[in-house]
């Protein structure tokens, strides 16, 4: 497959009242936008805000991050599944609003994490802070149960981001990166002598605000498949899962996911790129079994000598982590995984749940129970109403100057588990 | 026997006319306890005992389906509810505190949660 991304760079986002991108800057209407968003009559109200680089601004809680993109030419469209039909993505071309993102927000439930400032110390640890960010803060109609409100804003989300992007289809990138795997046979034929490696990689899929879908199905229900890895940036994979805001993937790490972009450069020059595993990690303790045995078996069946592993979350899904290594490793494959650690506030505890032998090749992204002070910024979208309750924080964390004393736990990306995050040990 | 172990009464509402549902109104320690204890008298643990993201203790509930026997100790569900339990005491207890309306949430994330596993058995 081959897929050329068209990136578009935002310099600035500004309201007005007709929706175009010139030169640059992307003009959005608050009416059109609250119309896109307010299709759902789930969904009461929508306010729409633009958070800045550098601005004195906390969004909390942050429920996902999306980048507007719009398929301009080959099979399928952006979001298949929820916005566009169900066809297979990751050919042809896409074009990307780079330098900007859409991010919803607002409390489904009440001890919701996920913190972006856009400055200060809490800004170093987000890589949403980088971004210009398009905040749009829904609510729900009276009644709406938390499963129907979760489902009603994940998908306003990518009905405006999609919006957003089709305001590029007719522009020319301002830079255009080429990604192509090869097919199996091709591969083998093409780089003989390379290692033959793959990426297995685990999706969050427990339930409410645990959740994440490919091509629109609950990854649950899903058993391990293989998508070609450019199937991602078109955004086969959604997110519907912000609960532990510093380990989890948001729509937008799907969509520019670290570990593929890597793996991409190093394909056809030091290994062989063969393909991109998808799997789950569910709470059903035979699913477990069941997923990673799959997993190690497509794995051997591919002929792989290599890959690498990235956990979604904590606790729970180590077990998941540490099946795939193990089972995978029995197969004569080497393996490194990717997760985050939680090893007390002092770094001296135990940090993962689980642990075999075979993961004698890891790489952390850092310890989430880090704690962090972050100083009172002048503007709040979203509430802060729940800051005391989230994981990471507690009765005393909202101090009486303003400031919240807080693990890195609560800010969205902290120690994000594909390496999509700002901490690094050079 | 499948017996879903739980504090949250929201489960007994929902699965007690489908499932054998075993409700005490227990802490967060005591129910794990209570789960060790019957992995001690031979049952299986069937639903991982760690939440999913809520940390331990950010939530006053937890349920979890085992296979209730008497016999020979299950190893795996030791170990497995062992790890558990040492992984919630590096948490502190965080939900004293919380309103009618964070419970309830609490609540219904523990049912989602444990009928995503329902759905796949």
């Amino acid at each position: 497959m081959k897929l050329e991304l068209g990136k578009i760079y935002i310099k600035d986002i500004k309201f007005d009242d007709s929706q175009r991108i010139e030169d640059g800057v992307l003009y959005v209407s608050k009416e059109e936008l609250t119309k896109i968003a307010l299709s759902d009559d789930h969904l009461a109200s929508a306010e729409f805000d633009i958070a800045k680089p550098g601005e004195s601004v906390r969004i909390t809680p942050v429920k996902d991050v999306i980048e507007p993109r719009v398929k301009v030419e080959g099979s399928g469209g952006v979001f298949p599944g929820w916005i566009a039909k169900v066809d297979t993505v990751g050919s042809g071309k896409t074009y990307a609003l780079k330098g900007m993102a859409v991010v919803t927000a607002g409390p489904i439930v009440g001890f919701q994490e996920g913190v972006i400032d856009m400055t200060g110390p809490g800004a170093d640890y987000t890589p949403f802070s980088k971004t210009i960010n398009l905040v749009m803060v829904c609510k729900p109609v009276e009644g709406l149960k938390q499963h129907a409100y979760e489902k009603a804003v994940r998908l306003a989300g990518f009905r405006v981001a999609a919006a957003i992007g089709e305001l590029a289809r007719s522009l020319e990138p301002d830079e255009t990166v080429v990604y192509e795997t090869c097919t199996i046979k091709e591969g083998l034929q093409k780089y003989p002598d390379l290692p033959r490696v793959a990426y297995v990689h685990m999706l969050q899929s427990q339930g409410l605000l645990h959740d994440t879908y490919v091509y629109g199905v609950d990854a649950k229900q899903i058993l391990p498949t293989i998508v070609s890895p450019t199937e991602t940036f078109d955004g086969a994979i959604v997110s519907g899962n912000c609960v532990s805001a510093c380990d989890k993937n948001p729509t937008y790490v799907h969509q520019n996911n670290p570990v593929v972009e890597e793996l991409f450069k190093q394909h056809g020059k030091t290994i062989n790129f063969v393909c991109h595993i998808l799997t789950n990690e569910n709470v059903f303790l035979a699913d477990k079994e069941r997923s990673s045995f799959f997993t190690a078996k497509i794995c051997k069946m591919l002929d792989l000598d290599g890959v690498i592993i990235s956990e979604e979350g904590f606790g729970n899904p180590d077990t998941d982590l540490i099946m795939n290594c193990k089972k995978i490793t029995a197969e004569g494959i080497k393996t490194v995984i990717i997760t985050d650690e939680y090893a007390g506030r002092d770094g001296k505890s135990q940090s993962l749940a689980d642990a075999h032998a075979s993961a004698d090749a890891v790489v952390t992204a850092g310890n989430a129970n880090e704690v962090v002070i972050l100083p009172k910024l002048d503007k709040v979208i979203g509430t802060l109403d729940y800051i005391n309750k989230i994981a990471g924080a507690s009765e005393e964390t909202l101090r009486e100057d303003g400031s919240l004393e807080v693990e890195i736990q609560v800010i969205t990306g902290a120690t994000s588990e594909v390496g999509f995050g700002c901490l690094s040990a050079r | 026997m499948l017996v879903i172990i739980t504090n949250n009464p929201l489960i007994q509402e929902s699965f007690g006319s489908t499932y054998t549902v075993d409700y005490e109104a227990l802490s967060y320690d005591d129910i794990l306890i209570k789960i060790r204890d019957a992995v001690h008298r031979g049952a299986s643990i069937l639903t991982h005992p760690l939440y999913g993201s809520v940390k331990p203790k950010e939530t006053p509930y937890r349920s979890v389906l085992m296979e209730m026997r008497e016999g020979p100790v299950d190893m795996d569900s030791l170990l497995l509810i062992e790890q558990t339990i040492a992984s919630a005491g590096k948490f502190p207890n965080k939900s004293a505190g919380y309103d009618e309306a964070t419970l309830n949430d609490c609540k219904i994330i523990d049912l989602s949660l444990l009928q995503g596993a329902l759905r796949s058995m």
